[in-house]
């Protein structure tokens, strides 16, 4: 293994725990990534899985001047079953192109994913399409659930759990990129970049599922892990996306956009917009901001607009009290 | 085997990835693999000794010794046995195992499920990766294994209420195709198919259940065999199929590269049982 997550040899586990402390409260003062004041989401259009995903991400992340020269990035999908062609895994050539844009901006980019559900995390990727589409993927891919981890001391949890033992690749990387499938979830309405943190979580300490997320509330929990990571980045994989009784079973909805910001909280209210998804009805928005309607009202919408290519995905019966009923 | 003993750390433990530090599962998996080869014997003694140094107050293991809670992988190292643990520290063990149980099989939480139609009046008892948390098919059927052992080594009614309890668990947990989940078949009115992985390990774990099952259970194995995408999946279904002697005598060795310790653990595991050698059973 060659990514920078696995050239880590000098480092012993002490001199981590030390470092990433160090790191992360440093993050409390400075973002080595000087995030902008506004919370800006772009919305691209981006048609289908081809080559035009390419410039439409190098241009992306162009439109949010991040500066990751010598950066470590990680990119983290969401990969869910064995399936090439089926709506459910983040789509392969979308995880290519952010490599390559990100290396273009002169980052070390590794890869990583902690799946929730079924754990031959590298045979699942190849079934996924990853081996073919991202050379030396192997290489460049951690398995998060078996990473080393980290006992990650929760700060004024809205979750039952007090710490929470994340991977330690996760807390090492300068930049967290999440990289989501925009889908409906049968529990928590949909499914985005702050689900997708769950991801960080041991599989190897808690198992598969990661269950002691659902009792100590999903959404309280998704609050809890996008204030536990905080240098992160989303971009959202919309092209098709699933709806009905995701983030699973349900079927494909083309969007035909890729979504993307520095704020996880704006990017997935946004997200749930362009779904027909109330996001103030989001419990785990509310947890995360305090206050959606002020989240929707700071965030500085570029690229297309909303209502272009907002269309709604099917929900459960059980979620219909989510349904956006008038634009927000 | 070569590979597997390269991997080995020089505290006696395996990691899942060559270089990695040393976690509980993949050290049991490869102490029970090389347990078959008695020229392994100097490693095995010291994966034990790493076992013997991590075994938590309660009894059970933690997952990597940084972890201060037992988990499931209890269940994993209990399968090596008295004569390889000791017996206070196996005695330990099972102790911990079984005392652990399905956080939604509380009464609390029963009720609320009985109220949305969603689970039998009388759930049966299954085992939690982690305590605290609801039972699912794999640390069910990992416990069970376990547990059977126990029985036949040291046979009391405890032990064989939990069997029960864990193998109606899992004919409660069966998919409509005839194998198995993660957890539950049935979700918001949804049929949840089964996986191979999950259905190789419960069919290991209901060596003695009613034949109807089994038989049923056998066939979707047998079918899912052919298109398994994975080396864990192909190594449980092997050796789901060979503890009910239905693995079919030409099947094709195992085929899907091992990208792990633990499925390299497991690849060699379902190898022996092929050959009539089957550990979670002897």
């Amino acid at each position: 293994m060659s990514s920078w997550i696995n050239r880590m040899p000098g480092i012993n586990r002490r001199e981590f725990l030390q470092t990433s402390a160090l790191g992360l409260g440093l993050a409390g003062c400075a973002s080595r990534l000087s995030p902008p004041d506004e919370t800006t989401v772009s919305i691209a259009a981006a048609p289908d899985y081809d080559q035009r995903i390419y410039a439409i991400l190098r241009q992306v992340l162009a439109e949010h001047r991040l500066d990751v020269r010598g950066k470590r990035v990680l990119l983290k999908p969401n990969l869910i079953e064995f399936e090439p062609d089926g709506p459910i895994n983040t789509h392969p050539l979308l995880v290519h192109a952010a490599l390559e844009a990100f290396r273009s901006l002169g980052a070390q980019v590794a890869i990583g994913e902690g799946p929730g559900h079924r754990r031959n995390t590298l045979d699942l990727a190849e079934a996924a399409g990853y081996f073919r589409a991202i050379p030396r993927f192997e290489d460049l891919f951690t398995d998060l659930n078996l990473d080393d981890v980290v006992h990650f001391k929760l700060n004024y949890p809205h979750s039952k759990l007090n710490a929470v033992y994340l991977a330690r690749s996760v807390l090492s990387c300068d930049l967290l990129v999440s990289m989501p499938k925009m889908k409906t979830h049968h529990w928590a309405g949909a499914t985005l970049s702050m689900k997708n943190l769950f991801g960080a979580v041991s599989g190897g300490v808690y198992g598969w599922p990661k269950n002691i997320l659902h009792w100590a509330g999903i959404h309280q929990c998704v609050a809890d892990l996008y204030r536990a990571l905080p240098h992160h980045f989303a971009i959202v994989d919309g092209i098709v996306g699933m709806q009905g009784n995701g983030p699973i079973q349900g079927l494909p909805k083309r969007s035909g956009v890729l979504v993307a910001g520095r704020d996880l909280a704006a990017v997935d209210a946004t997200c749930c917009r362009l779904m027909g998804i109330d996001p103030r009805r989001i419990d785990y928005l509310q947890f995360a901001t305090g206050d959606v309607p002020q989240l929707l009202r700071s965030t500085r919408q570029i690229g297309e607009p909303v209502d272009r290519f907002a269309t709604s995905f099917d929900l459960l019966p059980e979620l219909s009290g989510l349904r956006l009923v008038q634009p927000v | 085997m070569s590979s597997l003993l390269t991997c080995q750390n020089p505290d006696g433990g395996w990691p899942y990835q060559p270089g990695g530090s040393s976690w509980t599962e993949p050290t049991a998996y490869a102490a029970l693999a090389l347990s078959i080869d008695p020229s392994a014997a100097p490693q095995v003694a010291a994966a034990l000794r790493w076992l013997a140094a991590h075994q938590l107050a309660d009894g059970g293991w933690p997952p990597q010794p940084g972890v201060h809670q037992s988990t499931a992988v209890t269940a994993l190292v209990a399968l090596l046995g008295p004569a390889a643990l000791g017996e206070a520290s196996y005695r330990r063990g099972i102790q911990w195992l079984l005392r652990q149980t399905g956080s939604d099989t509380g009464l609390l939480n029963r009720l609320r499920l009985i109220a949305y139609g969603r689970y039998p009046l009388q759930p049966a008892a299954g085992w939690p990766w982690f305590p605290g948390t609801s039972a699912w098919v794999i640390p069910t059927s990992l416990s069970i294994l376990a547990l059977r052992k126990t029985m036949r080594l040291m046979p009391g009614p405890a032990i064989r209420e939990r069997l029960d309890q864990g193998e109606a668990f899992l004919l409660q947990h069966a998919c409509a195709d005839g194998g198995w989940n993660y957890g539950t078949a049935e979700s918001f009115g949804y049929t949840a198919r089964s996986y191979p992985e999950t259905t190789g390990m419960a069919l290991l774990a209901l060596q003695p259940a009613v034949a109807r099952v089994i038989g049923r259970a056998c066939a979707l194995a047998r079918a899912q065999l052919r298109a398994c995408q994975s080396s864990e999946a192909e190594s449980w279904l092997r050796l789901g199929l060979a503890a009910h002697a239905q693995l079919p005598l030409h099947a094709t060795p195992p085929v899907r590269p091992a990208r792990d310790v633990r499925t390299a653990a497991l690849a060699m595991l379902a190898s022996a049982a092929a050959q009539g050698r089957h550990v979670f059973l002897d």
